[in-house]
């Protein structure tokens, strides 16, 4: 029996015999079809068929929320001695099962149940920090008081780190562009929502002029106010075709019900963040010039392990060791020892905040990802790690024991 | 004038309903997992020691011939004969494997094939016909349904105790006879009867045509595997095991 087998077979620690150990979970979903099938066969394993797709979409929505594996995030900064774990943390990925085609927002009630057991399983695991990822977050970040009762368990949406990674990307995909950002129209899609917001704040002051965009006109006048009152140029709409000027900078911090459309309304040569969840414009929908990029994802310089050994498959980039903001955050400050709400509520992401979690990030060698879109990669670092070299599997506490 | 009251309708049998053939497929099966369920609790009485769990296991028995019953009148009702076969393929394979336990005297295992196994199988899909049955059809799988989930309570008690006592010992019997039993139930439970038929059903395999009582063979699979997951998770066992030994099953 080959090795891989034997780790499939092998059962991974309890939640229970970990209970105490677990620093940080990872609440998540897959946002496609094929996501969810390469994670179900990586499940069944070598030695079974596979599952055809209309099996996995008739099964996956009837499991509920659990764990699905341990998570290790390694630090780049020494042990310090006076913290237990200071050169890396522990944790668990838990999905909610979320069926990919019910990310939006009529299947609402049915999703936020999901994310409370998921929530659950998080408490009962003993996680200290829990991060909101993808839909899980939006569909929290303004109902953290449906979560359930907890002990010693935190909550954060990650949306600051998001809203850090988006912004480093916008800066340095204009650099690459060369594009200057003070002479640029920025238009937000989603603009009043967590991440939206928090990129209205951070970008604003850089650029010539802001185009908000957000279906809510109270919150988007109430943002506008904000950000007027700081000098800066802004029109609201509630959608991107009102606008007087078109915009040359754009950051969608939602998913577009129409991609094309928004693509048809920006001047040519545009640089586009792709910030929503899930990613949605795809090369194919450009105009000529148009450069789009995923925004919000970080990568992680100490190493990412997971048991069973998911690499690629639930984290799935052209580069290795890259997560969503969202989910750093979480993972960042359990490397700090810092077991704190970060991200909570909705609107309340300012620049300070984005700075301090960006050196937090940073200090562990969680940094902005290389640029990618849906037609792969867009940037190439000057020195790219190897994708795995499968890392060793996580020492368990039932492996431990044996 | 004779010959006219003779073939009044009061004489006659009431007509059949459309569905009236899906639902006594749906009957028989589910008469025949009580006859299963009946025998097993009759099993285990001979290897309980203490008097108190004989007469629970010969109770539960009882319980579970009444359930037989009930179904079985539901199908008069409806103007049907509802057979069993508990020597059919797949229900002899679960019968067989509870006898196993039996023959070890392993009281534990017997619990986790009877009462974790096939009464999630039975909990969760009767929960479903009771929703779509209609009157006292529908009323019977709920009320069943609910008595079959009072049972799972009550060994949840004593499963709990003795995995606390040697969780890994206790979770490797599980994975052993879930490999064994899950297995049998994830067959019979495909979407489509592909090894031949089940010898339960009259004619030809139910399943296709469960969507004329607005059921389907992948909810019923859906619902029993969520329901036995839901247990296990409720017994300690980490879901992340417990997902992967579902995932592998076969579809």
């Amino acid at each position: 029996m080959g090795s891989s087998v034997a780790s499939v077979a092998a059962p991974a620690p309890a939640v229970e015999e970990t209970a105490g150990e677990i620093d940080f979970a990872l609440i998540g979903h897959q946002e496609s079809w094929s996501a969810a099938a390469e994670v179900l066969a990586f499940l069944r394993g070598a030695g079974h068929p596979p599952m055809p797709d209309d099996e996995i979409r008739d099964i996956l929505p009837w499991i509920p929320p659990r764990a699905v594996c341990h998570v290790e995030v390694g630090s780049i900064a020494p042990p310090n001695g006076d913290r237990r774990r200071g050169a890396k943390a522990r944790g668990l990925y838990i999905d909610s099962f979320i069926p990919p085609d019910c990310l939006e927002s009529g299947h609402m009630h049915d999703n936020l149940a999901r994310v409370r057991a998921a929530a659950a399983c998080a408490i009962k695991a003993g996680a200290r920090i829990v991060s909101l990822g993808g839909f899980s977050s939006i569909l929290i970040e303004g109902n953290f008081d449906q979560l359930p009762a907890r002990n010693g368990t935190v909550f954060t949406t990650g949306n600051t780190l998001t809203v850090g990674f988006v912004v480093q990307g916008v800066r340095k995909m204009c650099a690459r562009e060369g594009r200057n950002l003070g002479e640029s129209t920025l238009l937000i899609v989603g603009a009043t929502g967590d991440v939206g917001s928090g990129c209205a704040r951070c970008l604003a002051p850089e650029v010539k002029r802001v185009l908000l965009s957000a279906r809510n006109p109270e919150r988007l006048r109430k943002l506008a106010a904000e950000l007027s009152a700081s000098g800066v140029q802004v029109e609201i709409a509630a959608g991107h075709e009102h606008f007087t000027v078109p915009a040359d900078l754009v950051i969608c911090a939602a998913s577009l019900a129409s991609p094309s459309l928004l693509l048809k309304r920006i001047s040519p040569g545009a640089v586009v963040c792709d910030a929503g969840y899930p990613k949605n414009i795809s090369p194919g929908a450009q105009i000529p010039g148009v450069r789009v990029f995923f925004g919000g994802l970080g990568q992680i310089a100490g190493g990412l392990r997971f048991a069973p050994d998911f690499h690629g498959i639930l984290n799935r980039h052209p580069f290795p060791d890259v997560v969503h903001g969202c989910l750093l955050e979480g993972m960042a400050l359990a490397l700090e020892s810092r077991f704190e709400p970060y991200s909570q509520g909705r609107g309340l992401i300012t620049p300070e905040r984005v700075a301090e979690i960006e050196a937090i990030a940073a200090r562990h060698g969680i940094h902005l990802a290389p640029l990618y879109n849906a037609g792969g990669p867009i940037d190439f670092p000057a020195v790219t790690r190897k994708p795995p070299n499968r890392p060793a599997p996580i020492a368990t506490a039932a492996a431990r024991g044996r | 004038m004779e010959s006219v009251m003779s073939s009044s309708p009061a004489a006659q049998p009431a007509p059949l309903s459309p569905t009236a053939a899906i639902w006594q497929d749906v009957l028989a099966q589910a008469m025949t997992g009580e006859l299963i369920a009946a025998m097993n609790y009759t099993s285990l009485a001979e290897i309980c020691n203490d008097p108190e769990e004989v007469a629970d296991a010969l109770e539960h028995a009882a319980g579970e011939q009444g359930h037989a019953a009930a179904f079985a009148a539901e199908g008069r009702k409806m103007g049907v004969p509802v057979p069993s076969n508990v020597g059919a393929k797949y229900w002899r394979q679960l019968r067989e494997a509870f006898l196993r336990c039996i023959a070890e005297r392993d009281f534990i295992g017997c619990l986790i094939v009877q009462e974790i196994m096939l009464e999630s199988f039975a909990v969760a899909s009767y929960a479903r016909v009771g929703r779509v049955g209609r009157g006292s059809l529908g009323k019977t799988f709920a009320a069943i349904a609910a008595e079959e989930a009072e049972h799972i309570d009550h060994a949840m008690e004593i499963l709990r105790a003795e995995r606390a006592r040697d969780a890994r010992r206790f979770d490797e019997k599980v994975h052993r006879l879930h490999l064994d039993v899950m297995t049998t139930l994830a067959e019979m439970l495909t979407k489509e009867c592909r090894t031949g038929h089940c010898e339960v059903c009259h004619g030809s395999c139910v399943k296709p045509s469960l969507f004329e009582i607005s059921l389907s063979a992948a909810e019923l699979r859906g619902a029993s595997l969520q329901q036995y997951l839901k247990t296990l998770d409720m017994l300690g066992l980490p879901g992340e095991v417990t997902l992967q030994w579902v995932a592998q099953l076969p579809v």
